[in-house]
């Protein structure tokens, strides 16, 4: 029979079979492998440690039936032999609803060759970003990555048809919300795509770095544990990379769903406009009670912080890094605000290399998505000495005093207590918020009263007068004398702080809350 | 279990001892207040357990980042 013959021939047996029929048994099998992943035994293994898969880590994320799935028959170009082992090429791409907005998402396979990145799936990544910005959706990367895949990219050739050919692949140009998950080993494009994004969380037993304790060892002799290389501590605490750490999964998928529910879906746009939820404001006629009357005695400032801003929308950003300031978004009268403060509990408030870093990253993040900035200030200054300036403590305040003088979106200041030096102006002091109120309580000068003696005056505390030239100072250091040159806006009564910014905020957001943006391009980290 | 080593984070002097071994804390619970800067500051528990030992007293001159405190947790 010849070989046109027997085409003829299989073709008249496959037309016995309807064609609706044909299609769907093709369809329906090469969708069973896509949705395989990397086979039954590695997803068992996975879900009896308690870890989600890929698509399981979508569901929990995205609003029930609303995930739009692209490149799901992508497998890799690389060779016959990958191309049957790698469903979805290890990265599975799409659209979802959360909490009713699209967004678009990236969720790793790492039972797919370790969610390698390779010609395929970086194609797949750089469509999703680029939808994300041209239609205006947030992006969502669910991160778990091994690196760049092998062998594909070995030899020089490789490497030249495969990495780098996307001179937009880490540009970060902020015109939507970035967050991304550490839920695994995060080495390559997951660490990459960490760093560049607004919030990142990880759970706790996950790694980020640049490459493996494996790698490590064979290149350098070094033996690292990978926990101490890049755990929840060595990012959450140590480094500052990682915003938040969480205990599962699904506790790092619900901490990015928060962080969205406060942005924007694009710069375009005005961050959502929430309930106000039933309680806020009731303790602010106790407000007062939480700033110890004793000036020498410290209190947690973000007490102060829950009692304004809506009941139950406080949610720090970096809280076990940097202390000494505090960093939130929140919601006043049910509009997003970002909140900077001082921590006097941490050091008395002092602040530090780390804070000038954690506040510079947040000035960032609001000033891209159009979050009016509301500070609250209670600081002795900066931190000073020999350690300090190693750390680079004047390039620091400097990099923060740049954020600070170009954001575009409203700054009201509330002085709390203390604000002195340099510190009062990288708090928002002068001209450098939109509005700058006080409490009765404040002091503000050049230095502490007992310092100034010293070095202003020359007295030490054995000299006599001492104590009458810290009167003299203590009472120059009053509020009252700033408002009466007109250098704070007012003085407000501490326990009208939510009403004054609420009508504050309101009268700033009327001719509109799109910023410039000036901090779009901003290093996505420090 | 395991014992975490709590760490004052400033330089200072002791001036009162909040917890005795056998307590249990919470976090955010004062252990010690130092006094640093003319400021009385806390150290506080990171973690919730429950306190094994207490290695400074009253006036012992701490410096940043010595262990003051160990809680089992």
């Amino acid at each position: 029979m010849s070989s046109n013959a027997r085409a003829m021939k299989i073709s008249s047996e496959a037309a016995q079979i309807p064609y609706q029929e044909r299609l769907d048994a093709e369809f329906n099998s090469r969708e069973e492998k896509a949705l395989a992943m990397g086979g039954s035994v590695k997803l068992r293994a996975r879900a009896e440690q308690g870890i989600l898969d890929a698509r399981s880590r979508v569901e929990v994320l995205v609003d029930k039936g609303s995930f739009v799935e692209l490149g799901k028959f992508a497998i890799s170009s690389f060779s016959a032999e990958a191309a049957a082992k790698t469903p979805a090429d290890g990265k599975i791409t799409g659209y979802g609803k959360v909490n009713g907005r699209w967004c678009a998402v990236v969720s790793n396979d790492f039972t797919v060759m370790g969610a390698s990145s390779s010609l395929t799936n970086v194609k797949k990544i750089a469509h999703m970003k680029r939808q994300a910005s041209g239609r205006g959706m947030p992006m969502v990367f669910l991160g778990e990555s091994s690196g760049a895949r092998l062998p594909d990219n070995m030899g020089a050739r490789g490497m030249g048809l495969g990495l780098g050919n996307d001179p937009t692949q880490y540009q970060r140009k902020r015109d939507t919300p970035w967050a991304a998950a550490v839920l695994g080993q995060c080495y390559g494009s997951s660490f990459l795509y960490t760093c560049c994004a607004d919030f990142s969380v990880i759970r706790k037993g996950a790694v980020m770095a640049v490459s493996s304790p494996r790698l490590i060892e064979m290149a350098t002799n070094e033996k690292v544990d990978p926990q101490e290389l890049g755990g929840w501590k060595v990012h959450v605490e140590g480094t500052g990379l990682i915003d938040k750490v969480v205990d599962s999964d699904e506790e790092a998928i619900e901490a990015i769903k928060m962080f969205l529910g406060y942005l924007p879906a694009s710069n375009l746009e005005a961050p959502p406009v929430h309930p106000v939820s039933p309680g806020s404001g009731d303790e602010m006629g106790n407000i007062l009670a939480i700033l110890p009357e004793e000036r020498t005695r410290v209190y947690d400032m973000r007490k102060i912080i829950k009692t304004i801003v809506d009941k139950g929308s406080f949610f720090e950003l970096k809280e076990r890094f940097g202390k000494v300031a505090v960093t939130a978004l929140a919601r006043i009268d049910g509009h997003t605000v970002g909140i900077y403060a001082n921590n006097p509990i941490y050091k008395g408030g002092v602040l530090d290399v780390d804070a000038c870093d954690k506040i510079q990253s947040f000035l960032v993040l609001c000033d891209s998505f159009n979050i009016p900035i509301v500070s609250l200030v209670d600081t002795p200054g900066f931190v000073i000495g020999a350690e300090a300036e190693r750390r680079k403590a004047t390039g620091k305040i400097v990099n923060f005093m740049n954020a600070l003088q170009l954001v575009t979106v409203p700054k009201i200041s509330v002085i709390i207590r203390k604000s002195y030096g340099q510190a009062f102006l990288n708090m928002g002091g002068g001209r450098n918020s939109d509005e700058v109120v006080a409490w009765p309580t404040a002091e503000v000068s050049f230095m502490t009263p007992r310092f100034a003696a010293n070095i202003a005056y020359g007295m030490t505390p054995e000299d006599d007068g001492f104590e009458e030239a810290l009167a003299t100072m203590d009472k120059d250091n009053s509020v009252w004398e700033m408002a009466a040159v007109f250098a704070v806006q007012n003085v407000i009564r501490p326990q009208e702080t939510r009403d004054y910014l609420i009508r504050a905020l309101d009268a700033h957001r009327a001719g509109g809350v799109i910023g410039n943006h000036e901090l779009r391009n901003w290093p996505t980290s420090y | 279990m395991s014992v975490h080593e709590v760490v004052s984070e400033i330089a200072g002097t002791v001036w009162e001892v909040r917890v005795n071994p056998g307590d249990q804390v919470e976090s955010g619970d004062e252990l010690l207040i130092l006094e640093s800067m003319k400021m009385e500051i806390p150290v506080l528990a990171e973690d919730a357990g429950v306190v094994e030992a207490v290695l400074v007293e009253k006036g012992s001159s701490v410096a940043e980042g010595q262990v003051v405190v160990s809680v089992r947790t």
